[in-house]
């Protein structure tokens, strides 16, 4: 008896309708508006966003980038390209003397991130890139860089030799042994 | 090669039955069914040294695992390569390499074509049980050209050994025990070598790397070509390597080419030269005295409208052609169609009229080839080898490698009739390995040869069956040879007659002899005689027609041998047949559907003679530099300055050049497609590794658009249709195959000279040459010597013998552009003796003044242990100035000039 009246109750006033539109209804009274105002509103951006790509420093100011090309072999849609030589004055140490990425081409899925060996390559969350010639896109190495100097101000410590059981091709001359006379 | 067994062996290799020759390796019958076996220290072409433990595998009844690189097969054998053991021992011999490996290899050269990857990454040693800090070796300056990071180093000494077995240079050497291993050479300063870039080539990591293209690329970017050295006759397989339309790098693969993947530093180091900065980018055409760029059109009409004005003011043999034999086959063939068709004439000569027109005209005459009847294959097998003046380390280096390998491997018997003295030098030296060493002046290699053929027909060595068949050629040699006493042939050789006595009875004895003879002869006066002598030689003994022997006379331009087969010389037509040859013409003339030319060629002197006289007024030079070539003697600037017209196709502008009317850039090897004939006979495949530079085509293209011009259109699609005609030509020319088909020599033709032929000049080849002429004979005789000492005090100087000759790093003047053999010459210095040096007081850098009556120059010295007293070698390739030194005599059979060496009084400054 008492079921079917609360089931009478629920038909009189619409009771479904009403969970249905809680929401709705809730909305209505505490108006907050959903859509940001770009660019006056800015969203905040998860830590591993796949923003503009940089490249980076380490904490003694010295690029990370080995100029290894591995990048290159990895991105699916051509962006980069990394002319190495070996770093003046210091024999057999390998950079990128210059470093060209077609940003017009990228398609941002990280691939470059991950292929680098020393984590040389940053996606920042600078995403505020159009520009009205395409030419401004294809940036060089210099423009790399201050990218990840304005995005990433904190570095990574430069490694030191002699880290048991690691590669140290990216450490630097003046942290290997003196020759013995 | 040497003893081919027949025998086989059976045994199983992972459940499947193989059967390969007895003998053969475990690792190497893995191979060839297709099993890799990982492996570092091993490789085919050095002896197993089993150090690396990396091949270890399970042989059925041996109590442990063993190295498969250095267990030979046994009957029955049964082999598991891939069981859990064995890869338990690949993971840990991995896990010690990489305790102490820096992982470089984002940095690494090696890094997408290493071993130690590769192999890590199929063994997955992922997990390491070693915690200490790995070695560390503190960096040295290596080399300019050769870098090595000895980090990287897995110690499997396939370098030294490379270096030692192959080479005989033995630069490198382990020092350091254990771990601590280091590769190094034996000097404090840099590494002095041999530059041939094979340890580069064979270390399995990126322990010894290439300095010219560090860090410039990684092996997925690489596009290659597979094509041939143009650097000498050898004709190397070598593949290069670019990335855009930059030459990267050049390397050759193990089991590539007639040079089995070795290279010299030519090949290895010498690629940039093409892409020379002064390289010609468009056609030059003088207007008012001064060379200026012009378009292709006005070049080709100026030259065609200026040939036919010429040609009908004084006929077709006013005009003249020098090619180089650096051109493909397929450049010479056009260019030699051409001067005989469009032009009219036969005067027409390349730059195997510099020496190897000798050797083939010596085998022409003898036994009716034009090539070797043996190749390298023969060399290798050999039981006796006799090398006259080839100085073969520095001309003919992959030639050298298989004496060596012959000698080393195969324990042949090396005769050797060279100038060199045995020494330790930095680079190999031949006479080192010889068991019976003639060192002589340069003139006087006949003489050798004389003593050698004079100990074979009194030592009562002369064949059977030759005396039955020719007993007049016998005699007549026999008698001239009589009338030469042994006490004035030991004099002007400095050799023994037991020795050559005892050399000559090693030479009958082998069933297998390769006589080689080089630049060395063929380039000094009596050349072609004393070819021919050798060629008499090998008649007398009765080695003439056995398979496995014969005379190979060594090219030192890379298609030497093409120009004389493309007919582009002065005597011969394609083929070659002679000029005069009726059916030969014939036949040219049906296929050409022209008549030829009548009139008789001119050779490289008569035409710079004719010039000189006025008579002839036009010149196309392709790729010839005679000014840059030729002594001043022999008046070739003067000859060209007369000229009404001279047209070159040239890679850059050089001497020659420099005087044209016309300068038309022309392709370089690295950039056209065609074919090389090496010095055996080998027609092999040039193939274009990148686009041309500037506006420069290839020769026979600028012919061809030429003729068109000229309204006598000699048209091809490409260089393959040239292929073609040749070949219906010379049937099977070029049909690519792993070696060449040598030819036999021809029964009628060695009839003919043994009962006519040899009495033309008998006389006059079996001469003692240069006797008395010079005081210096090998070694120096007591008195000489004390003469020459007196001499060395007084003010004047010391009285030399300068040969001006090709050393290892550089050939003709095209490689002085080439930055990496730079690095290793970039000037020309004299090699003296030290103890000349010393006479006259100089140590290795200071300068000396060369006087003679026909000039003088001043040069620093470098002290040679391997140039014989007496002598003072330097190098053509910066020959400026040495060649005002130089006069000409020319070779009244063949028309070669010689110009090689001089008199000259040496003072110190
Ligand atoms: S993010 Fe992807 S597409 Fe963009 S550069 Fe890197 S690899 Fe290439
Ligand atoms: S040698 Fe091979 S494993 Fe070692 S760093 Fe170079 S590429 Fe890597
Ligand atoms: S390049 Fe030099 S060190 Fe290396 S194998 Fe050749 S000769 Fe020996
Ligand atoms: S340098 Fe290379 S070839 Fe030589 S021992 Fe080391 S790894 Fe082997
Ligand atoms: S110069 Fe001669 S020996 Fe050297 S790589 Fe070239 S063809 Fe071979
Ligand atoms: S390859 Fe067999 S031990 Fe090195």
């Amino acid at each position: 008896m008492a079921m079917k009246f609360k089931a009478w109750l629920k038909t009189i006033t619409f009771y479904e309708i009403l969970v249905g539109m809680k929401a709705t209804l809730k909305h209505l009274l505490h108006y907050r508006p959903i859509t940001l105002q770009y660019p006056h509103e800015k969203r905040t951006l998860p830590d591993s966003y796949r923003g503009m790509l940089a490249l980076l420093r380490y904490d003694d100011g010295t690029e990370k980038c080995v100029g290894c090309d591995l990048c290159e072999a990895a991105c699916p849609s051509r962006v980069i390209r990394v002319i190495s030589s070996e770093v003046p004055g210091e024999p057999t140490k390998r950079y990128a003397k210059e470093y060209y990425m077609d940003m017009t081409r990228c398609l941002f899925c990280g691939l470059c991130v991950d292929a680098c060996p020393v984590d040389a390559l940053g996606m920042t969350r600078e995403y505020e890139w159009a520009v009205y010639d395409k030419r401004q896109l294809l940036l060089s190495k210099p423009q790399l860089l201050a990218i990840g100097d304005r995005s990433f101000p904190v570095r990574e410590k430069r490694l030191e030799l002699q880290h048991p059981n690691v590669a140290f091709f990216n450490v630097a001359f003046k942290f290997m042994p003196p020759k013995e006379s | 090669m040497a003893t081919t067994t027949t025998e086989t062996v059976r045994l199983t290799i992972d459940g499947v039955p193989v059967t390969v020759p007895k003998g053969t390796l475990v690792i190497e019958a893995a191979r060839q069914m297709g099993v890799m076996i990982p492996h570092f220290c091993y490789h085919p072409k050095l002896k197993p040294d089993a150090n690396c433990r990396m091949c270890l595998v399970e042989i059925e009844r041996m109590p442990k695992l063993q190295t498969s690189c250095s267990t030979p097969v046994a009957e029955g054998m049964v082999v598991h390569t891939a069981t859990t053991v064995v890869n338990e021992a690949h993971k840990s011999v991995l896990e010690f390499i990489l305790a102490n490996h820096p992982l470089d290899c984002p940095v690494c050269d090696q890094g997408g074509r290493c071993d130690l990857q590769d192999f890590s990454h199929e063994y997955t040693p992922t997990t390491s049980r070693f915690l200490e800090v790995k070695r560390v070796f503190p960096k040295e300056y290596f080399s300019a050209l050769i870098e090595t990071q000895m980090n990287r180093c897995v110690q499997c000494l396939r370098c030294v050994r490379y270096c030692d077995e192959v080479m005989d240079v033995k630069a490198l050497a382990p020092s350091g025990r254990g771990t601590m291993t280091e590769i190094k050479h034996f000097t404090t300063h840099q590494l002095d070598c041999e530059f041939c870039g094979g340890c580069v080539q064979i270390c399995p990591v990126g322990a010894i790397t290439s300095r010219l293209d560090l860090y410039e690329f990684r092996p997925w970017m690489l596009k290659r070509a597979d094509t041939v050295c143009t650097y000498c006759g050898d004709g190397c397989h070598i593949t290069i390597q670019t990335k855009g339309n930059d030459l990267i790098e050049v390397n050759s693969a193990h089991g590539a080419g007639r040079n089995n993947g070795d290279l010299c530093a030519r090949g290895f180091f010498g690629y940039h030269a093409t892409t020379h900065p002064d390289r010609l980018q468009s056609p030059l055409l003088r207007r008012n005295g001064e060379l200026v760029p012009a378009t292709w059109e006005e070049a080709l009409e100026f030259v065609a409208e200026t040939c036919i004005a010429l040609k009908l003011k004084h006929g077709p043999d006013a005009f003249a052609g020098l090619i180089a034999s650096r051109c493909t086959n397929e450049d010479l063939y056009v260019f030699q169609k051409f001067m005989r068709l469009v032009i009219g004439t036969n005067r027409i000569d390349g730059s195997a009229r510099y020496g190897h027109i000798n050797g083939v005209r010596a085998l022409r005459r003898v036994q009716g080839t034009h090539r070797w009847t043996v190749a390298f294959e023969d060399i290798v097998g050999a039981e006796v080898l006799l090398l006259v003046g080839t100085n073969i380390t520095e001309t003919n280096p992959i030639t050298g490698l298989k004496v060596k390998e012959a000698v080393k491997k195969y324990n042949a018997t090396l005769l050797t009739i060279e100038a060199l003295v045995p020494a330790i030098g930095t680079i190999s030296n031949i006479a080192n390995l010889s068991a019976h060493h003639f060192s002589v002046h340069p003139e006087r290699f006949g003489n050798v040869v004389l003593g050698l053929i004079k100990a074979v027909v009194e030592g009562g060595l002369v064949a059977q069956t030759l005396t039955q068949r020719a007993p007049a050629y016998v005699e007549a040699i026999s008698q001239t040879l009589r009338a030469i006493p042994w006490e004035t042939l030991e004099s002007v050789t400095g050799a023994t007659s037991q020795a050559l006595m005892e050399a000559a009875r090693a030479f009958v004895a082998a069933r297998r002899a390769v006589v080689l003879v080089g630049q060395g002869v063929l380039r000094t006066p009596g050349g072609f005689g004393v070819a021919t002598n050798l060629l008499d030689l090998l008649l007398l003994t009765g080695k003439h027609d056995r398979p496995g022997c014969g005379l190979a006379p060594l090219a030192e331009e890379n298609n030497d041998q093409g120009a004389v087969e493309m007919g582009a010389l002065a005597e011969f037509l394609p083929g070659p047949s002679d000029l005069d040859d009726r059916a030969a013409r014939e036949r040219l003339a049906g296929l050409w559907k022209e008549e030829l030319p009548q009139r008789p060629g001119a050779t490289l002197m008569q035409i710079l003679g004719d010039a000189r006289a006025g008579n002839v007024k036009a010149l196309f030079v392709v790729g010839e530099n005679p000014i840059g070539s030729l002594p001043r003697a022999a008046q070739a600037k003067e000859a060209l300055e007369r000229l009404e017209l001279l047209v070159c196709q040239e890679l850059f502008l050089t001497d020659t050049a420099r005087l044209a009317h016309v300068v038309l850039p022309a392709c370089s090897y690295a950039e056209k497609d065609g074919t090389f004939t090496n010095t055996e006979g080998h027609v092999q495949a040039v193939r274009h590794a990148i686009d041309p530079i500037g506006e420069s085509r290839p020769d026979w293209e600028i012919l061809s658009a030429l003729s068109v011009l000229m309204g006598y259109p000699i048209e091809y699609g490409d260089a393959k249709e040239i292929l073609k005609e040749i070949r219906n030509l010379i049937p099977g020319y070029g049909l690519l195959g792993p070696a060449p088909a040598t030819p036999r020599s021809d029964e009628a033709v060695v009839e003919r000279y043994l009962r006519e032929g040899y009495a033309e000049d008998v006389g006059a080849r079996y001469q003692l040459t240069g006797a008395g002429s010079f005081d210096m004979a090998q070694p120096a005789t007591s008195s000489a010597e004390s003469d020459r000492r007196d001499a060395g005090k007084v003010k004047d100087g010391l009285q030399l013998t300068l040969v001006v000759g090709q050393t290892l790093f550089h050939s003709g003047k095209l490689s002085t552009r080439a930055k990496g053999l730079m690095e290793v010459q970039n000037a020309g210095s004299l090699g003296l003796n030290p103890s000349d040096a010393d006479r006259i007081g100089v140590t290795d850098g200071d300068r000396v003044r060369l006087v003679n009556q026909a000039g003088e120059m001043t040069t620093s010295v470098r002290r040679l242990d391997r140039v014989p007293e007496g002598m003072a070698v330097f190098p053509e390739h910066f020959d400026e100035e040495a060649r005002r030194l130089l006069t000409v005599s020319v070779d009244p059979v063949t028309q070669v000039p010689y110009c090689k060496s001089a008199k000259v009084r040496i003072e110190r400054l």
